[in-house]
């Protein structure tokens, strides 16, 4: 059976088909940050590629506290426990549960050693640049409007040494304060707890949504994958039918795009089953069809690139392709993809996309527009490492290439 | 692989398939708003053209404010220039990144769906749903519309494909003629 269904793989549903190999990983859907070249080398490491957004995962070093502040007209977080303390216990569990969810995940270094101290603080507004990881259910921000249920500020820096209130990097691309916001301004958007969620039929499911803020928390952009935990709408209230997590498994809320995207980020140097690739490169039948500006570009470029378990139909990891580099940079937009961190052993169907629609496809900025930097965007930006980053091709077709 | 081999397998990948798309989406920014409901949440609706793009630290935190120039208002009354603020920002060595948050390019054009007030800063109904984008086709000169939110393909394993949702690639003049019977629906 294991033979067919490699040949299956190989001929059938799949519309691009990579190599097998094991590289260093780039891509997924992550936060980027190009260092700051113009800095000496041993503050920017010299190079112009993008660094994904991470935190340190040495033992207790992420340390997150959240506010005990609840909002009260109407009460934005409902519990199943009513009394003062038990609401608080219930919450910080659903808080300590989410952040299990990517500790959880095999094959990564993000473990739960990673994690400082869970503090609850009694005063409202902690949420601030102040190189704290801060969670907030009361916290009013002009950023809120309708629509916008939760959302987190990451702040990292583009250099060494770098200070954001108490925190100062020691390596480029370090988030340095990540704060979750939940939406407190609107009086018809409540958060119920697991335990309180049948009871609160009108409210969203505060564990998912939270678990979803924390994969920005630790340097996620969003994914396109449907199933992902990345994914970035919400189902609407009532209708909350996901996994939760569990002793055996307390990653069972993530899809494997998440947790493929989790060993990209957070790879963890003794993993023997989560070390195979997938990479290739999308390119135009018709070179012409390449855009003119701006110059350099040989690829397609924004192409949502997906691979899917042959076995199970599952979809594994998601990427957006188009590009490569390598030091001193800067990105060369030449179709490239690359699918990192794949379960060894498999056979997997490669699927490409157009992101078809806007120009810039809003959901995804920060993992695409912010792969270049030049003199237009920061004064004095050595031209050898500047680049421009091209509109997302958003009208084509694949065919199957095995052999690039 | 015979055809009886085939079909099981095949029969076997449609069954997971089901059990995917049966799983809901499970995580989170935003909450989906219907097309009236963007109409409803806006103090004021308009075509503009993106002018300049600032990034401004203010209280701690680091801002993009937008400069557009009105260049058709259907709802609300808007001065000939606003400021839009989305969160989120490079200023200096620090970047900071909030996802789900629309961009904007100088002299590109969109209808925006805002709330706020003359004088201060406007602010996105909904970030990504709330912006539209109008392309222009060189050749024939028409102009389409499409949502931002729109853009998100979302891969479904029964069909293997991605699909979309939201307003995409809808021609100017039947997305105007939407969104005035929807103004005129609600003013009643």
């Amino acid at each position: 059976m294991r033979d067919t269904v490699r040949k299956l793989a190989a001929t059938g549903m799949a519309l691009l088909y990579g190599l097998w190999s094991v590289v260093a990983a780039h891509g997924y859907s992550f936060n980027q940050i190009v260092p700051d070249v113009r800095q000496p080398a041993s503050v920017s490491g010299g190079s112009a590629c993008p660094i994904p957004s991470h935190q340190l995962v040495a033992p207790g070093s992420i340390a997150v506290q959240w506010s005990t502040v609840l909002g009260a007209n109407p009460q934005t977080i409902r519990t199943s426990d009513q009394t003062p303390t038990g609401s608080l216990n219930e919450i910080e569990g659903v808080i300590q549960q989410s952040l299990g969810v990517w500790t959880g995940v095999a094959g990564t270094s993000l473990t739960t050693s990673s994690l400082g101290p869970l503090t609850r603080v009694s005063t409202a507004n902690i949420c601030g640049s102040d190189g704290l990881n801060s969670i907030c259910f009361d916290q009013p921000d002009m950023a809120f409007t309708p629509g916008v249920l939760a959302f987190t500020r990451v702040i990292t820096a583009d250099a060494i040494g770098i200070q954001v209130g108490t925190t100062v990097s020691t390596e480029v691309g370090q988030i340095l304060d990540a704060d979750i916001y939940f939406n407190q301004s609107d009086s018809t958007v409540t958060f119920a707890t697991p335990a309180a969620l049948s009871a609160n039929p009108k409210s969203y499911d505060l564990e998912s949504i939270l678990t979803h803020e924390l994969g920005h928390f630790l340097g996620f952009s969003h994914s396109g994958v449907w199933s992902a935990m990345m994914f970035p709408f919400a189902p609407a209230p009532g209708t909350f039918t996901g996994v939760r997590p569990t002793v055996l498994q307390p990653d069972a809320p993530l899809a494997d795009d998440d947790r493929t995207g989790l060993r990209t980020l957070y790879s963890d140097p003794n993993d023997t089953l989560y070390v195979g690739s997938i990479q290739g490169r999308i390119l135009p039948a018709n070179l012409l069809s390449l855009p003119t500006a701006p110059p350099g570009v040989t690829g397609i470029f924004g192409a949502h690139v997906v691979a899917v378990d042959v076995s199970t139909g599952n979809v594994i990891a998601g990427t957006l392709g188009g590009w490569s580099c390598k030091a001193p940079g800067p990105v060369q937009f030449d179709g490239s993809y690359l699918l990192d961190h794949l379960p060894v052993g498999h056979s997997y169907s490669v699927y490409a996309e157009p992101l078809n629609g806007a120009v810039s496809p809003s959901d995804v900025t920060n993992a695409l527009v912010t792969l270049c930097r030049n003199a237009s965007t920061d004064t004095g930006w050595p031209p050898a490492q500047g680049c421009v980053v091209p509109s997302v091709n958003q009208e084509f077709t694949t065919r199957t290439r095995p052999s690039l | 692989m015979s055809y009886v081999q085939r079909r099981r397998f095949l029969w076997v990948l449609f069954l997971i398939g089901m059990a995917l798309v049966a799983i809901v989406a499970k995580g989170t920014t935003l909450a989906r708003l219907q097309f009236y409901q963007l109409v409803q949440h806006s103090s004021a609706i308009a075509r503009v053209r993106c002018v300049r793009v600032d990034t401004r630290l203010e209280n701690g935190e680091i801002w993009t404010d937008t400069v557009f120039q009105v260049v058709q208002h259907d709802k609300g009354f808007l001065p000939q220039e606003i400021v839009v603020r989305m969160p989120g920002g490079k200023f200096q060595h620090l970047h900071s990144h909030v996802d789900g948050v629309p961009e904007f390019h100088p002299n590109e054009e969109v209808y925006l769906f805002l709330t706020g007030h003359p004088g201060r800063q406007f602010y996105i109904v909904g970030w990504t749903q709330g912006t539209f984008r109008i392309r222009k086709d060189l050749r024939s000169g028409m102009e389409t519309v499409t949502q931002d939110s729109a853009d998100m393909p979302v891969f479904d394993p029964q069909m293997n494909q991605f699909t979309k949702t939201g307003l995409k690639n809808l021609p100017i003049d039947r997305f105007l003629e939407k969104l005035n019977k929807e103004i005129y629906r609600q003013s009643l």
